[in-house]
């Protein structure tokens, strides 16, 4: 019995192997700490249906558990960063892993593109960090948060258009 | 109609961002920013690129005449690539048409140059190459425009010249001109002999040495060359065997194609006029004729022969040969009319020579008790029966083993042409 399609590319292989294993790392990190069994179950489970078709709308769940899980238990340490590097890995595995069907080799260039892409955007990460750690929110001026919330809500907005495709 | 349309991952990268900017501003949770700012960043820049152009794609072979076994290389065009910064093409699976790279994907960035596909039909007949789909996607995967699927262009695909000479002359050359040794004495440039001048010969033709020699005037005596007419007879009734084209096992309707075209392109090349009859449902009969035209119209011809179930054996074959033709039956002679056929076309006076293209079409399963097999058997028992009787009667049967398979058959019926019939 063949587990595998013919002529499976091992770049191919690889990304998948990234998309399934990336975010359950991101939560091994949590040990000695157990997460609850459905969390536990959920981001391989997710994870594994992610990676057989890295266009599914599921390649949203894992993430999502995986870091609600962690802003659940408020954890703002080190681990952070690797859970946000790690988290990042596997969206830009299976964004390379979309480019084409699993018989697509992996562009050398391509690949060298989005690693670049990847680092660029890895730099807020540390800013971020940083800023949740050291800034104090009872510093903040008394309209911050109003104005943090109306432009999420707008960004939202105008996701929500831009993402909408134009029918021609 | 296609669009651009925003790829899963940019979707995927904006609710991971605004999710998380919502989550840590709604629910103050920091952990959620920290773990949201790279999809900001990612949902930004896809959002940012998004292409207002409406590209066209096309994809041209490069060559629209194929052999089998030839390439030819598939390119894009695509009229805008301003917004494009990816481009991936996978081509259709299609019955003995290999691709390069091997399984019909290949993907590259715009900055690189288009990607190509190679396509390879491997074995002749109609073939349908060139289906694809296109993807084109924009910077940072925002954006997708397709999959398209591009349609196929169907080719005739020729038949493999397989490798093949022949030092033989046909044994009955009847045309007036063409590069066969003729049993007559004439205008050529082949010697014959030298012999005393006589009345009527061409001065130019004196040879002055033996002249001087023997003091009295010699002429060299050359013999005329002529051409002769070659006729095809290519079973297209039935194809036993799988065939695996051009790298595999070869079926018998494989072999008899490739032996005919082999011989065509011989026989042309050689000055000879060549005709061809397919017998098949919906059989073709080609005039005799020469040239490169002509042996191109015999190639297509060929290319396009089919067996079907409905197909009959002819109770005569009706080609028009004279008695200085050569026929040429390329046949697994399966059919008890068909070699009824050769054998009245050989009273009648042509020679005839029978080229044997079971090859291993018969050789039965490695069970030899199961039903198959000795059927199989019992059938090419039969067939051989048959040709020993046809063999009997004069017509050389000879298996088609490539260059140089009909020398020995053809010095023979040369030799059997210059002795005196005498009629019943």
């Amino acid at each position: 019995m063949r587990l595998l399609p013919p002529g499976v590319a091992a770049s191919a292989l690889a990304l998948r192997a990234a998309v399934l294993v990336l975010p359950c790392l991101a939560l091994v990190l949590a040990l000695p700490e157990v997460p609850h069994w459905a969390v536990s179950f959920g981001v391989p489970l997710s994870a594994a249906v992610w990676a057989r078709t890295p266009d599914h709308a599921i390649g949203v769940v894992p993430p999502v558990l995986v870091g609600g899980w962690w802003a659940s238990h408020g954890v703002v340490d080190w681990r952070l960063l690797l859970v946000a590097a790690l988290l990042l890995g596997a969206h830009v595995a299976a964004t390379l892993a979309s480019y084409g069907p699993v018989t697509l080799a992996l562009d050398p260039h391509l690949a060298r593109l989005w690693l670049g892409r990847a680092l660029l955007v890895l730099v807020p990460v540390p800013l971020a960090w940083l800023a949740v750690r050291g800034l104090d929110p009872a510093w903040a001026p008394p309209g911050t948060w109003l104005v943090t919330g109306v432009l999420t809500v707008v960004l939202l907005l105008v996701t929500a258009r831009l993402v909408r495709a134009e029918a021609r | 109609m296609t669009s651009w349309r925003p790829t899963p991952a940019l979707v995927r990268a904006c609710l991971l961002a605004l999710g998380g900017l919502t989550g840590g501003v709604v629910l103050g949770q920091e952990a959620l920013v920290v773990l949201a700012a790279p999809f900001l960043v990612l949902a930004a820049m896809g959002l940012a690129s998004r292409p207002r152009s409406t590209p066209l794609v096309t994809a041209r072979l490069d060559h629209h005449r194929l052999h089998e076994g030839q390439g030819s290389t598939s390119r894009l065009d695509v009229d805008d690539l301003t917004a494009v910064e990816h481009v991936t093409r996978v081509a259709g699976v299609a019955a003995h048409v290999a691709t390069s790279p091997p399984y019909g994907a290949v993907g590259a960035l715009t900055g690189d140059g288009l990607p190509t596909l190679g396509f390879s039909p491997r074995r002749w007949g109609r073939r349908a190459l060139g289906a694809e789909r296109v993807a084109l996607t924009s910077a940072w995967a925002g954006w997708r425009w397709g999959p398209l699927d591009l349609p196929e262009h169907g080719l005739s695909v020729l038949p493999q010249t397989a490798p093949y000479d022949s030092r033989a002359e046909v044994p009955q050359p009847d045309g007036l001109v063409g590069r066969h040794r003729s049993r007559r004495v004439g205008q050529g440039t082949e010697f014959e002999g030298i012999r005393p001048f006589a009345t009527g010969d061409r001065l130019k033709r004196i040879t002055w040495p033996v002249s001087l020699r023997t003091r009295e005037l010699h002429v060299i005596t050359t013999r005329a060359e002529q051409d002769a007419g070659v006729w095809l007879v290519v079973d297209g009734l039935r194809d036993i065997g799988v065939s695996g084209g051009i790298d595999g096992a070869a079926s018998t309707l494989d072999l008899t194609v490739r032996a005919a075209t082999a011989l065509a392109e011989h026989h042309v090349r050689t000055g000879d006029r060549v005709g061809l009859l397919v017998l098949a449902a919906d059989g073709v009969r080609v005039p005799l004729g020469g040239g490169p035209r002509h042996l191109h119209r015999l190639h297509g011809t060929l290319a396009r022969v089919r067996t079907e179930a409905r197909s009959v054996a002819p109770e005569r074959l009706d080609l028009g040969a004279g008695a200085g033709s050569v026929v040429y039956v390329l046949s697994p002679m399966l059919f008890t009319p068909l070699v009824t056929a050769t054998a009245s076309l050989q009273r009648s006076g042509a020679s005839v020579v029978v080229v044997d293209t079971l090859g291993e079409g018969m050789t039965g399963d490695a069970d030899r008790l199961a039903l198959p097999s000795l059927a199989a058997r019992m059938q090419r028992i039969e067939r051989d029966d048959r040709l020993q009787r046809l063999a009997g009667l004069g017509t050389p049967v000879v298996p088609w083993r490539g260059p140089g398979t009909l020398d020995t058959v053809l010095h023979q019926l040369a030799r059997r042409a210059q002795v005196p019939r005498v009629r019943a």
